[in-house]
């Protein structure tokens, strides 16, 4: 095992690696951006370096300064966590080259998953399944029809410099492929000046299911199953869980099986994530492999009893993988992301200090945070403040522990997305397991637009009206309540200006 | 004394006497306590217990409370103060509809609108990058545009007015 290592990362991932270290007994090197200071991550690390101002491309992408820092305080090893430089194949091989230990895949298995187009041609020679597709223009209606009745119905014809839905149509029965297409055609020439149209097939009620893999450096690679990812917004994932609703023990195996092909075939080692689309048939198509520890890995844990970061650890520094064989699930896991979001406001990002945060506790909580009372939180990094995360026995408990752990959270001083997340967990749909990829961005409208209670709202009116005739001098001796941070400021001046008057 | 609650758009008429309250018909015995070193308060209305985290916004009265799982904006204001605020209310209204400002520091990516558009309450009008997330920014209400302060791809301050409707 290492004597020590540099976390090149911030924010909860950081301080989720500085823990697996000091359980394994490593010595842990923090490195932070002048805006994360007196950040947790910084505070709870044996040895901290600074890397630079708080600009990402100043600090925490700096691979030359992450290295010397390495070397500098006796590092032997770098974990990336995920983001910033997670994923850069240089960075990768930088480290290899300074003669560090790199917690993560070796730079060519980074390669040959980078690509999408790469990683599709590696899954297809592996037999792993993916969405079936054509690379060349479709050149007229009688090769969409042939090509459309070897994929099956429905297909999706697609404008090859297309986005935002423009030049696509979705083709239920070869009658309908000839009018398609020359709609599809003209809708692509006046958007994007070119009329190029493929084919691929249409993946109805899609939902995001992905593969938790393990390799070590002996040539073992595990399966540690699903995790369910649909619930997401502008592709950001908002709640995880594992399993999945959808996923049988037989589909588990098979996914898990596609899953340890595609690693090996990349010469795969540490922790990866195998992405694929699962349809509503129970037929799957990989569609990416993550190289890093994912943001939701703690899911997994819970339901595998594993502690995946130690095992990242454990792997880079040469240890076996004691399992055998795939594991299977126990209980139930679920995953909020706690993001700096106003919610109810287009998804805003919110910024300023948290006054005041209330962590949850008690049976099954699991809170994975970055930030505590008195953080800042800037526009410089990524919104997401902390995870929480719940286990219980099963889906409908977990649910009920979430929604428990959710309301015992109090952050004061930013908006965040805890009210999202109570909002979808109340949904009926969410509840049953019913939803796609497609299902949060469709459903958003109804879950943000519920009505509260009349109960709710003369609670509402109730604790206003005291609230505000104690703040009027209504009630002696009570402190009034605080303004927002710029207000109290302003006070504070006011306050000063009175003195000197 | 009688305070009218503007719960998110909905009037309620709350009468209060020390530790009594009365709302219609029903009335209910009330305290209200605060945790030493937090902002949480602790409301109770007969027998149920709310935790409750109020913050001020802008005038007197108007806060954002969260109770329990939920979020309101809420104005709590007497008699005499709610006619006199709904009189400025009707006024500011026939000056006409209110800017869109920026709602936080951030990037200009994108303005959807030209001058002499009309837009309708809600209609995006520009998009903004913070967080290194692209942002919506929609009419706070319907209107024509009058000016455009907005240029793409400059950076704007908190507040910064950038589409001005008339």
């Amino acid at each position: 095992m290492f004597n020590s290592l540099l976390i090149a990362n911030r924010g909860e991932i950081a301080l989720r690696i500085v823990r697996a270290c000091r359980e394994l007994g490593v010595r842990s090197v923090a490195v932070y951006s002048d805006a994360d200071a007196r950040a947790p991550h910084v505070r709870e690390a044996d040895a901290a370096v600074r890397l630079g101002p708080a600009p990402s491309s100043e600090s925490y992408l700096k691979g030359d300064l992450l290295i010397e820092a390495a070397h500098r305080t006796g590092a032997e090893a770098i974990h990336p966590g995920y983001g910033f430089l997670s994923e850069r194949e240089w960075f990768a091989r930088a480290v290899r080259d300074a003669g560090l230990a790199w917690v993560g895949p070796p730079a060519e298995a980074i390669a040959a998953m980078g690509s999408k187009t790469a990683a599709r041609q590696l899954a297809i020679a592996h037999d792993v399944p993916v969405v079936p597709g054509t690379t060349e223009a479709l050149t007229d209606a009688i090769e969409a029809a042939r090509i459309a009745q070897q994929f099956g119905y429905p297909v999706l014809l697609k404008a090859a410099a297309g986005g935002g839905g423009k030049g696509m149509r979705v083709v239920r029965e070869p009658g309908a492929i000839a009018g398609a297409l020359d709609s599809a055609r003209r809708e692509a020439q006046n958007a994007f000046g070119d009329d190029a149209v493929y084919i691929e097939k249409y993946i109805e009620g899609p939902r995001h299911v992905e593969i938790q893999v393990l390799a070590d450096t002996h040539g073992r690679c595990i399966s540690l199953g699903e995790r369910e990812c649909s619930i997401q917004r502008r592709h950001q994932k908002m709640i995880e869980e594992a399993p999945s609703i959808a996923v049988s023990a037989e589909l588990r195996r098979a996914m898990g099986a596609a899953a340890v092909r595609a690693a090996k075939a990349a010469g795969y080692v540490n922790a990866g994530t195998c992405e694929f689309l699962l349809d509503r048939d129970g037929k799957f198509y990989f569609l990416e492999m993550n190289t890093r520890i994912q943001v939701e890995h703690p899911v997994t844990e819970l339901v595998t009893g594993l502690d995946l970061v130690a095992w990242q650890i454990r792997i880079a520094a040469g240890e076996r993988l004691p399992f055998t064989s795939s594991i299977d699930p126990r209980g139930w896991a679920i995953e909020c992301r706690i993001t700096s979001e106003d919610t109810a406001n287009g998804f805003l990002p919110s910024t300023g200090r948290i006054d005041y945060l209330h962590a949850p506790g008690g049976p099954g909580v699991r809170w994975d945070s970055g930030v505590e009372s008195g953080s800042e939180v800037g526009l410089h990094y990524d919104p997401m403040l902390a995870k929480l995360i719940v286990w219980a026995p099963n889906r409908e408990q977990a649910i009920a522990r979430m929604k428990r752990a959710l309301e015992e959270l109090v952050i004061d001083g930013v908006e965040t997305s805890r009210e999202f997340h109570l909002r979808v967990l109340a949904d009926p749909e969410f509840r049953r397991g019913a939803f796609t990829i497609q299902w949060l961005e469709e459903r958003l409208p109804t879950l943000l637009g519920t009505a509260a209670s009349p109960a709710a709202i003369e609670a509402a009116a109730i604790a206003a009206a005291m609230i505000a005739h104690r703040d009027r001098g209504g009630v002696r001796g009570a402190p009034p309540t605080a303004g927002g941070v710029a207000e109290r400021a302003w006070d504070r001046m006011a306050r000063i200006d009175g003195h000197r008057a | 004394m009688k305070y009218i609650v503007d719960v998110e758009g909905t009037r309620v008429e709350v009468d209060l006497e020390g530790e009594h309250a009365r709302v219609g018909t029903a009335a209910y015995l009330v305290h209200l306590s605060t945790i030493e070193g937090t902002p949480v308060q602790v409301v109770t209305i007969g027998d149920a217990v709310h935790r409750v985290v109020a913050r001020r916004s802008g005038a007197r009265g108007s806060y954002v409370l969260r109770v329990d799982g939920a979020r309101y904006a809420v104005e709590a204001l007497d008699e005499r103060s709610r006619a006199i605020r709904d009189l400025s209310a009707a006024a500011e209204g026939a000056r006409g509809p209110q800017p869109v400002v920026a709602p936080m520091p951030g990037l200009v990516v994108k303005v959807h609108v030209a001058v002499g558009d009309v837009v309708t309450a809600g209609q995006p009008v520009v998009a903004m990058e913070a967080m290194k997330m692209e942002n919506e920014l929609r009419a706070p209400s319907a209107g024509t545009v009058h000016a455009i302060r907005a240029t793409p791809g400059s950076a704007v301050e908190k507040g910064a007015v950038l589409v001005e409707l008339r």
